[in-house]
């Protein structure tokens, strides 16, 4: 065993009891148990800052992680469910020396995968040659006939790779599996820096990190690169916010500036993929994807694929749009074909690989199935054609040395049987690398994640940001389905590195960036959003109003309460429920139209909206009708109203800004048109008007200029014709007006928009009215026009 | 033989269609050795807002059609001549299971016609211990492959049914082998999952079959329907060879040739994603008329 190193004892208290694992590599102690370079500097900062500040620093980091609102889906038995970023606090260092080793390796492989799937869906050559078994082509789920043939656009199948390194016991880095789907991690990379640095930035600011967002603005470059059409743009496809690296789907475009796009955005029109927008259909010339490509099209790949565009594959053959990566290119992720890509290197670029794979043995071909069966306890066997790492996918995958005799010599005769399905790996013991716990540093093993970019005809790579670690000491506890860790990777330099930033220098002249047009589906969302938060605004006002009568009376039969009960019963609210499940549906209406938007919404309106649906939740079970409902409905609107006032005050007032309002005054409007038709009637139960006035929020306004007694005219033509009262219908009526003035025109519209002529109707209808001459009928007729409004525009812009 | 072919599709749409987008495979072509297409001509009804033509990886012809406007039916109607002729049956030179499977292995191609896309299971076309234990039954030591293929082929015209009523296009291999019952395509369907579960490569064939009408009685007018046979590769020697289990023969000059897929899902004469809320309902009509006096 190893003997604690004196040096480092002296240097860190955190060190204490720290030993690496028997037979391991370990990043921070070497195999003569010094402290490696750069970790020295490491450890001392850290030391230096005490124990009870670093617990205090990294807490920083992660409640900055929650605060941004960084989180992953994970899929359970419960369903599915949003979790916060698992974020290891020491990130791991890796020197520059190191690194170009790394990206030398890497660079040459990106290469040979590149060719390698160029040949696998063009010439075919390597199988032809004998070099790749035509099994684990045709075979292969990864293997898209239709795609067969069809070269890509931009000349490149690969624009955007991750590879899974670990280092060996001997120090050796080998590439564990190579992502050519669509790889993630590289927006939360972004995370994992900005959080570590948050809580260390003195350390890394002395310690010559390299920047991680000149990588972007390479990639972003290279994305733009490849519009071809001057009204062409570059979006970014994402299969929607069920997926669990959505979070990074939003947070990668609004870091970009792409437009985010899910597959009903898209239609194939005459061989072009256009978007559909507010303003008509704008084409579409780069799609960088972070779906599976067997989902991209159900005409061509998964018919029951519910989240594709129909025609995609078809637009893909005439190369009218580039695809990244190329749809197909998931193949390369294909376990078995580790063991092929010595022998493809040597055919197609005459030379051996840098960086050596995982030791991979396909089970299909005699000798090396024997080979595998002969040292089956140092093996890992699993599927062929699986394209998971052998320890993300544990059920799958048996480790030969944890067997009994039994399943043993069960997984020998399967071999012997069904070789061709199996792949065997050398068991591998990466190396660990110090994580902390309760203080402490304990060695955890991880695998690194490198990003690797096309950038003006090379690859351009991230500078670490992203490696995940285990929870334990057994590798399988790595994968973040399974409760492991992210870390932040500092490559560190000898020198001062370049400050990079997507922000452009200072000298580089400034251009005020028009936004880009607005999606439809993004437009029907934040409509939607805007309705439901108007609709939880009025309902708790209402509810406010009843339950502060039955306070003072507890009679629930007084008659206003009974109006209220049957106005309020249709519309899914029992106002026997101190905290309806009607008001809760409208929340999470709003949350849900909200989170497939997460692109153009600020971390801050999330939270706010968040805190809103846990506070009606945590009410919901707890709260009694009464004194006790109305102050909780009292709080409700204080946070309702936050969040109006936050999107009021912050968000950019564009396209998307004016469907929200839309959306607002469309529900305010129909809500008070309804209520006024119910509480204004001559024969409305006693007390009607204040309620109206109470819940229009104007009683003082209604006092200074009526009189202390609520006539039935006086509040009528406050609440329904006052055009300078913010709750009146005239006052949403002229909004609506003013909005849908300044609304995009759709292609090919010539003259006023039927929606524009039918809200001027209503205005001057409203206009030359009598408060006198509202009836209960005539309201009624005042919120279905409204309402229809709501129709007309969707079926402008949304359809 | 020489044949006047001609094809109706036609589908109503419960509630009108918005739009929609199809590929349709229809359209039988040259096939060297097999059959050549005199003439052929494809229309529909609406008239498409696009229209354009590919060959899919199995090299079969598809017509991508695209519809922006509602539309409450569609009409496909497909005429053409063509000309069959195959050969005669050679001398059986098949290898064994054993010698199939190495000749496989030693083969190294992926093209459309290479075996292996035709081993493993399919979305119609699955593969089942059960079907695969009916198909073992076939092997016997001496037999030949065509051998074997022909015994199944035989076996199944004899253990399944022929009912319209008991299956759909969707139906499985799986679920028709329960019923022992079925249409020519789940009888193809039975037919490759036996041999694919046997390491036999078996694809998927779409076409028209001239029907004979009884002795005495005239050719009734579209009352034949599309045909689907199996094709199953017998070795480096012999190839590619079409078995038909629903009239236990092997396809000869009444067999016409759409399609070749892995199954069903690959050549079904039409696939679509349409935009309705409603049902829909097709009907097929089917005439092959033989010229008796070609030229």
């Amino acid at each position: 065993m190893m003997m604690q190193p004196e040096k480092a004892q002296s240097l860190s208290s955190l060190l204490a009891g720290y030993r690496p694992l028997p037979a391991t590599s370990d990043e921070m102690i070497d195999h003569d148990g010094n402290v490696r370079p750069g970790w020295e500097q490491l450890l001392s900062a850290l030391d230096g800052i005490g124990p009870e500040k670093l617990a205090t620093r990294f807490a920083r980091a992660s409640q900055y992680l929650l605060d941004a609102g960084v989180f992953y889906r994970i899929y359970d038995e419960t369903g599915t469910q949003e979790r916060q970023w698992p974020l290891a606090h020491i990130p791991i260092l890796i020197n520059e020396n190191d690194w170009s080793l790394i990206t030398s390796g890497l660079t040459q492989r990106a290469d040979l995968l590149e060719a390698m799937v160029a040949d696998i869906y063009g010439e075919a050559r390597l199988v032809r040659d004998g070099v790749l078994p035509p099994d684990l082509i045709a075979h292969s789920p990864e293997f898209l006939h239709p795609l067969a043939g069809v070269a890509p656009a931009s000349g490149h199948f690969l624009q955007f790779c991750a590879f899974e390194l670990g280092r060996a016991p001997d120090g050796q880095w080998w590439v564990l599996g190579d992502r050519t789907q669509a790889p993630s991690g590289a927006g939360f990379a972004l995370e994992n820096r900005v959080a570590t640095t948050r809580a260390l930035s003195d350390i890394a600011s002395s310690m010559n990190v390299h920047r991680l967002a000149g990588f972007f603005r390479h990639f972003r470059d290279s994305l733009q690169a490849l519009i071809r059409d001057p009204q062409g743009r570059a979006a970014i496809l994402t299969p929607g916010p069920n997926n669990e690296t959505y979070f990074e789907h939003a947070y990668i475009a609004r870091y970009l500036g792409f437009m985010l796009l899910e597959g009903e955005d898209l239609t194939v029109s005459n061989g072009r993929v256009m978007v559909r927008t507010v303003s008509g259909l704008k084409p579409v010339d780069v799609l960088w994807r972070r779906l599976d490509a067997a989902y991209v099209d159900p005409l061509e790949l998964k018919p029951d694929s519910w989240i594709g565009t129909p025609g995609m594959v078809g637009a893909l053959r005439r190369k009218s749009v580039s695809m990244v990566n190329a749809l197909g290119s998931g193949i390369l992720e294909t376990r078995a074909l580790l063991a092929f890509l010595p022998a493809v290197s040597r055919a197609l670029q005459g030379r051996e690989l840098e960086l050596p794979s995982i030791a991979t043995w396909w089970c299909g071909q005699e000798a090396e199935r024997e080979q595998v069966i002969d040292r089956i306890d140092r093996m890992m066997v699993g599927p062929a054609l699986s394209t998971r790492l052998p320890f993300e996918d544990t059920e799958a995958t048996q480790l030969g040395a944890s067997l009994n005799p039994a399943a043993k010599a069960g997984l020998v005769e399967r071999l012997r049987q069904d070789g061709r399905s199996l792949v065997g790996q050398e068991a591998v013991k990466l190396s660990t690398t110090p994580v902390y716990v309760d203080g402490r540093l304990e060695p955890r093993p991880f695998v690194l994640r490198v990003f690797a970019a096309r950038h003006k005809g090379g690859w351009s790579f991230m500078p670490g940001g992203f490696a995940r670690v285990g929870t334990s000491e057994d590798t399988a506890a790595i994968a973040m389905q399974r409760g492991g860790q992210a870390a932040d990777v500092w490559v560190t330099s000898s020198t001062p590195v370049e400050q990079n930033t997507l922000l452009p220098r200072e000298d580089a002249g400034f251009r005020r960036n028009v936004p880009g047009t607005l999606p439809s589906r993004a437009a029907e969302n934040l409509m939607w959003m805007g309705r439901y938060i108007e609709r939880a605004e009025g309902t708790a006002r209402m509810l406010r109003a009843c339950h502060a009568r039955y306070a003072e009376t507890p009679n629930r039969e007084l008659p206003l309460l009974a109006e209220m009960r049957d106005y309020l019963e249709p519309l899914g609210i029992d106002l026997d429920e101190a905290v309806p499940m009607g008001l809760q549906r409208s929340i999470d209406g709003a949350v849900l139209s909200a989170g497939r938007i997460r692109d153009r919404f600020s971390s801050d309106g999330w939270l706010a909206l968040h805190d809103l649906s846990k506070t009606v939740r945590r009410f919901a079970g707890v709260v009694t009708p009464g004194d006790d409902a109305t102050r909780a409905m009292t709080i409700i609107l204080r946070k309702l109203v936050g969040f109006s006032g936050l999107v009021h005050e912050n968000m950019y007032r564009f396209t998307g800004w004016r469907f929200l309002e839309i959306g607002r005054r469309l529900e305010r409007g129909i809500q008070m048109a309804n209520i006024l038709s119910r509480l204004g009637r001559h024969d409305a139960a006693e007390g009607s008007l204040d309620m109206l006035l109470e819940i229009g929020d104007s009683v003082m306004t209604h006092r200074r200029q009526y009189s202390v007694y609520s006539g039935r005219i006086s509040v009528l033509d406050l609440l329904a014709l006052d055009p300078l009262n913010p709750r009146s219908i005239m006052f949403q009526v002229d909004a609506l007006k003013t909005e849908f003035g300044l609304l995009p025109r759709p292609d090919g519209s010539a003259g006023m928009l039927p929606f524009s002529k039918d809200v001027l109707r209503l205005h001057t209808e409203l206009a030359v009215a009598e408060a006198g001459e509202l009836t209960p009928e005539a309201l009624r007729g005042i919120g279905h026009d409204i309402a229809d409004l709501s129709n007309t525009i969707s079926a402008t812009y949304l359809a | 033989m020489l044949y006047d072919i001609r094809l109706r599709l036609h589908y109503d749409y419960e509630r009108s269609a918005a739009g929609g987008r199809h590929h349709v495979r229809v359209m039988p072509q040259t096939l060297p050795g097999i059959q050549r297409v005199v003439a052929s001509s494809l229309s529909f009804e609406p008239s498409p807002a696009e229209r354009s033509e590919f060959k899919d990886f199995f090299s079969n012809i598809v017509t991508a059609i695209v519809y922006r406007n509602p539309h409450e039916t569609l009409d496909i109607g497909m005429t053409a001549r063509v000309n069959v002729s195959r050969p005669p049956m050679m001398l059986d030179v098949s290898p064994d299971l054993a010698g199939l499977r190495r000749e496989i292995r030693s083969l190294w191609a992926v093209d459309a016609e290479a075996p292996h896309h035709f081993l493993t299971s399919g979305i119609h076309a699955e593969i089942t211990p059960e079907i695969t234990a009916y198909a073992g039954t076939s092997i016997r030591a001496g037999r030949t492959i065509i051998e074997t293929v022909a015994d199944l082929n035989r076996r199944i015209h004899a253990d399944f049914a022929y009912d319209g009523g008991a299956t759909n296009v969707r139906t499985t291999a799986g679920e028709a082998f329960r019923l022992r019952a079925g249409v020519c395509q789940d009888f193809a369907h039975v037919m490759i999952a036996g041999l694919r579960g046997l390491g036999i490569p078996a694809g998927y064939v779409s076409g028209f079959l001239r029907t004979i009408p009884a002795p005495g009685k005239e050719r009734l007018e579209g009352a034949d329907a599309m045909h689907a046979w199996v094709r199953a590769w017998c070795g480096r020697e012999t190839g590619w060879l079409e078995f038909d289990p629903t009239n236990d023969m092997m396809a000869g000059n009444d067999h016409i040739i759409v399609g070749h897929g892995r199954d069903y899902a690959d050549v079904s004469p039409i696939v679509g994603v349409l935009k309705t809320s409603g049902a829909q309902e097709g009907k097929q009509s089917v005439d092959v008329v033989p010229l008796e006096l070609a030229g």
